[in-house]
């Protein structure tokens, strides 16, 4: 019996390679402290810059796509997910808790969906999606990132992510990773909402 | 008899979502072995990873087939795999072909990443 064990050394080869390591986003984790801090939400690390401008044209929970001209005036949330990231459905309590107690007061949290996979393991399908949004209780617009346009054009990473956009169409906060109503990372979420709803 | 050696199987891998890692943080790795009369590929997470049980790892040959790994043990949560997930392959195979698709989570991270690699 022969066993051949593959090492995938290549892909942090090609990053580099490729400078994919290096461009903006959230901070690197380097060492134990900054490891403990990876899943946590970063700070800006940049001044203001205008949200881009997604063109998803599959929507769930709103009955037209949302754009964001039409939202200036308001906070918006965006949380790149998928429903088979354990992670992402964990963070899920929080994002409509946010979306109950702060919607009247002017956020609009929107899920961009994205898969991780081809058509094949179901993610793409508008029907698994909608399901997913019904078990776990999300009410709050979502658009389906198929092509992953807007998941690239964010730069984002990780499953899941969260830009934080101002009433003038700002990203003012980006940040990744699971958290639980009412943990750390939870209050800083909704710390941030907050000071930007009264902006 | 049980052999290993080092397999220039990976010519190509992307990571989508990736945090600097060391190459001995590498996530995975793939062992082929000989079963019956069919081949066993199995997926072995690194220490401290965790392959993601909600997308089963997938290979991808160029002729459109996909195979599905699979394992009768999950984690409490049903979140990971609580062993190694493979799949049976028939005939013996020495190599293996196609692209290969994994959702991978680090223990002290709470995000998942996807490893994407050409065999």
């Amino acid at each position: 019996m022969r066993l051949y064990p593959v090492l995938f050394t290549l892909p942090v080869i090609a990053a580099l390679a490729t400078g994919a390591l290096d461009s903006a986003g959230p901070a690197q984790a380097q060492g134990p402290e900054a490891q403990r801090r990876v899943a946590l939400p970063n700070p800006p690390d940049r001044a203001p810059a205008p949200a881009p401008a997604w063109h998803n044209t599959s929507w769930l929970n709103t009955d037209h796509p949302l754009a964001l001209p039409e939202l200036k005036g308001r906070v918006v949330l965006l949380n790149f997910w998928v429903f088979t990231c354990w992670n992402c459905t964990n963070t899920v309590p929080s994002l409509v808790d946010f979306d109950h107690k702060y919607r009247d007061h002017g956020l609009t949290v929107i899920g961009i969906h994205t898969p991780e996979f081809p058509p094949y393991a179901g993610e793409h399908d508008r029907g698994n999606v909608e399901r997913a949004l019904r078990r776990y209780g999300i009410e709050y617009p979502n658009a389906q990132d198929n092509d992953s346009k807007t998941w690239d054009l964010y730069r984002i990473r990780y499953w899941p992510s969260f830009v934080l956009i101002d009433k003038r169409g700002n990203v003012r906060y980006e940040g990744y990773g699971e958290f639980h109503l009412n943990d750390g990372s939870y209050r800083t979420w909704d710390q941030r909402i907050r000071e930007l709803l009264a902006e | 008899m049980r052999s290993t050696r080092p397999a220039a199987l990976a010519l190509l891998a992307l990571f989508a979502g990736c945090a600097r890692v060391s190459p001995d943080e590498a996530p995975l790795r793939l062992s082929v072995a000989a079963e019956g009369p069919g081949t066993r590929l199995a997926l072995h997470p690194a220490p401290h990873f965790k392959i993601n049980a909600r997308l089963v790892p997938a290979l991808e040959s160029s002729d459109g087939a996909v195979l599905r790994f699979a394992s009768g043990r999950l984690t409490a949560d049903s979140a990971y795999f609580a062993e190694p997930p493979s799949v049976l392959v028939s005939g013996r195979r020495a190599e293996v072909h196609g692209t290969l698709r994994a959702s991978v989570c680090r223990d002290d991270e709470r995000v998942c990443r996807q490893v994407v690699i050409a065999l």
